[in-house]
């Protein structure tokens, strides 16, 4: 295992990222990340790389782009889609002080081991390769797995990240705080882009 | 004796809102007091207008936090980032439970209580709910008919601002209504093909205390659509005490509040068996405070109110404030609820909707009305729900990685229906509010709760998975899961009884005018004065009831009674 980052080059990357892409510091508030829970530098590397290809750049930025990478490190460290619950059962996988699964952890050694030793420093196509395997094992098809795969609650922050970002709320879907007024039956068009201020459907999935 | 006020209103929420109004609107100089922090109605809804980007957690809240400070709120499905602030710190206001009870207890300290993050579902009792005690034998007979609370009803409602359809319904009395909120395609499909083979089941739009047409002279604006409101709303568009009894009450000039107050006791003079006033405990200072008052109005929310009628036990009445019944915190509900169904609806793939309507559907009780048709239950439930499309958050089921997986989340996703049961909660001996050992951190003795669900409300929830999953095969959707049994008690947030309304003082806490049977200048207009459930949403019924008392209270004033 590589060493923790220092704390200050990392608080400080994440406040250059904040001011290269434009987003507001509060999407990159990494100061509230205990040292026990920062990550070494090449896991913030892949924390970015993975989340940008599950949502590369298209018309709009990728995840990795808007800082989805850093909105993992803090939702792992705060525990949010209840991942820092301690693990049941017995494992050989990187666990936290408090018994709960090390996911950034848990995600480098997968992809690296699947890819051969370095998944960062295999080509791009080998990383989505490898990548869309780990992901088409976590989500097979039929009732969701009974234990299912870290990778799940990896994705579901990634979209979490992105789609309550800026960009993804406002610039991939739509997002109107005032709707105004309630149109109960409108035609769905394949050029209607979904809204990501439709709370109850966000709720619901 | 001289005293301070003319009355004391102890809680701020949904029915203190009420009875500071109409207390105030008499011509009563009444003290409000409020355990929770003050919020200003505009001025202090923090988050209101923040995006997910604009907030730590974007909107999740930080789950490190929650597991500490509020264990129990956290599982409440409006308890998020945007709306912490409106619910309670656990940790700071623990209570206790029974070792074989789970009860998540959801509360709202604050001014306006849980007026800010209620549900908003306005539905009128009828007598099959008031006769239903009497009809089965559970629990006691309710003094009082819907004939008795109807015109009670019509004010509230007309003060509120309930949006609804009339549908002409014995079990579901219409009311006074603005225009009903639109049924979206799905919605309306269901509604027709429902009533086309079970003519006596009726798919309806949500009665709900969201306005669709503004009141102007009282500063309230028409609902924006935007589904927001446990962030609090400066439009004014939902009925809180912030948006709208607090208002008319501070008008009158009358109105004295005070916040950051946990009242403890209510005072008792043996003497000439009335209630003085009440004492509390600053939560800010430590410091005890005390005021006294002609008429004491208990309105801390169901279990609250019971607690302090418990803690308030002297010499001359060692089993707690009103007790002489002994019932005092006995025969505790709360709506057995679950998701009974989900079904997809695929042929309305070309239809969508635009805004965000705060209320969903509901289908009116059909059991057990003219006969008693439910096998193993004798009371009733109805449905709550709506159809609704998947959003972006539908992709954390889904496989898929890269630029096809991100288009597709770019559409809008499929079109499905759920039904979640509100069963009716039996009134029982059993399930019971006492004082418990462990104080809390200002050392006031916790509530303790000992609660289950019984075998009707088991059997009711039964019935009522297999019902949906009928009548949305029956309207051409595809059911994809359903569930039968009862979430943890409270998780209806229907929390009701322990101060029973009844006819006889030996065995009820309250009279039909909502007061105690034993002290003339004590009423209890919240939750607990319920003797049963039914199966609506209850704070319609506890602010009707609560206008009514106030009235009685006032006659006895003018009498000369108190």
């Amino acid at each position: 295992m590589t060493g923790h980052i220092d704390r200050r080059e990392f608080l400080s990357g994440a406040a250059l990222l904040a001011l290269a892409l434009g987003v507001p510091a509060a999407a990159v508030r990494l100061s509230q990340i205990a040292d026990d829970d920062l990550p070494s530098p090449r896991q913030r590397l892949l924390a970015r790389e993975v989340s940008q290809i599950v949502l590369p750049r298209t018309g709009t930025p990728g995840a990795g782009e808007v800082g989805v990478g850093d909105f993992l490190i803090l939702a792992f460290a705060h525990g949010l889609e209840d991942s820092r619950a301690p693990l049941a059962h017995s494992t050989d996988e990187p666990l936290r002080a408090d018994g709960s699964l090390d996911h950034l952890a848990w995600l480098e050694r997968t992809l690296d081991r699947a890819s051969g030793g370095d998944f960062l420093g295999a080509a791009p196509h080998k990383r989505a390769q490898v990548l869309a395997a780990l992901d088409a094992a976590a989500f097979p098809p039929g009732p969701p797995p009974a234990d299912p795969s870290p990778w799940a609650k990896v994705k579901g922050l990634i979209l979490t990240g992105y789609y309550t970002s800026q960009t993804g709320a406002s610039q991939e879907l739509r997002y109107e705080l005032v709707p105004g007024r309630f149109d109960n039956d409108i035609p769905l068009t394949p050029e209607y882009r979904a809204w990501s201020s439709d709370w109850t459907a966000v709720e619901f999935g | 004796m001289q005293h301070q006020f003319d009355a004391i209103v102890v809680g701020s929420g949904i029915t203190g809102g009420w009875a500071a109004k109409e207390l105030t609107e008499a011509g009563l100089k009444v003290l409000m007091i409020e355990r929770g922090r003050k919020i200003e109605h505009q001025v202090d809804y923090d988050t209101e207008t923040k995006a997910p980007w604009e907030l730590p957690f974007r909107g999740l809240g930080d789950a490190a936090l929650y597991a500490r400070e509020y264990a129990v709120q956290r599982k409440n499905r409006h308890f998020n980032e945007f709306t912490e602030g409106h619910f309670v710190n656990d940790h700071d206001n623990p209570y206790a439970k029974d070792a074989d009870t789970d009860f998540t207890w959801f509360r709202s300290y604050q001014l306006g209580g849980r007026s800010l993050t209620w549900g908003r579902q306005c539905y009128r009792w009828s007598d099959y709910d008031f006769g239903a005690n009497k009809r089965d034998g559970h629990g006691t007979d309710w003094p009082i008919r819907y004939a008795d609370l109807a015109p009670w009803y019509d004010k509230v409602e007309d003060f509120v601002g309930v949006s609804g359809a009339k549908e002409g319904l014995a079990q579901l009395p219409d009311g006074h209504f603005q225009p009903p909120m639109a049924l979206n395609a799905v919605e309306q499909a269901v509604r027709e093909k429902i009533a086309a083979q079970w003519p006596e089941r009726c798919l309806t739009v949500g009665r709900t205390a969201n306005l669709t047409e503004a009141k102007e002279a009282e500063g309230r604006s028409h609902c924006q659509y935007r589904s927001i409101c446990a962030r609090g709303c400066s439009y004014g568009a939902y009925f809180s005490t912030q948006s709208s009894t607090l208002p008319a009450a501070t008008k009158t000039g009358l109105l004295t509040v005070v916040t950051d107050a946990q009242v403890e006791k209510v005072d008792y003079d043996p003497q000439t068996r009335r209630v003085t006033g009440v004492r509390w405990i600053e939560t800010k200072t430590g410091a005890r405070k005390a005021a006294t008052a002609r008429l004491v109005f208990l309105n801390a929310g169901a279990f609250n109110s019971v607690h302090l009628l418990l803690n308030s036990a002297s010499e001359a009445m060692p089993n707690g404030l009103a007790n002489g019944s002994g019932v005092l915190g006995t025969h505790i509900m709360d709506h057995a609820n679950t998701l009974s169904v989900i079904a997809e609806f695929p042929e309305f793939a070309g239809h969508t909707s635009f805004g965000n309507r705060p209320t969903g559907i509901v289908i009116p009780r059909f059991r057990n009305l003219e006969t008693l048709d439910g096998n193993g239950f004798t009371r009733g439930y109805s449905y709550q729900g709506g159809a609704l499309q998947s959003g972006w958050s539908r992709g954390k089921r889904m496989a898929g990685t890269g630029t096809a997986f991100k288009e597709g989340l770019q559409q809008v996703g499929p079109w499905r229906m759920v039904l979640v049961t509100f069963a009716e909660s039996l009134p029982r001996a059993s399930n019971r509010l006492t004082l418990g050992k462990a104080t809390d951190p200002r050392g006031v003795p916790q509530l303790e709760i000992q609660f289950a669900h019984g075998a009707e409300e088991h059997a009711a929830l039964a019935d009522a998975k297999a019902q949906a999953a009928e009548m949305m095969s029956a309207a051409g959707g595809k059911v994809l899961m359903g569930m039968d049994r009862p979430g943890p008690g409270g998780s209806a947030i229907h929390e009701m009884g322990g101060a029973r309304m009844g006819w006889d003082p030996a065995t009820s806490v309250l009279d039909r005018n909502s007061r105690a049977h034993q002290i003339a200048n004590l009423y209890v207009t919240d939750g607990a004065q319920m003797s049963s459930s039914a199966c609506q949403n209850p704070s319609l019924t506890y602010m009707a009831l609560t206008a009514r008392a106030c009235a009685h209270a006032v006659e006895q004033i003018k009498a000369g009674v108190i």
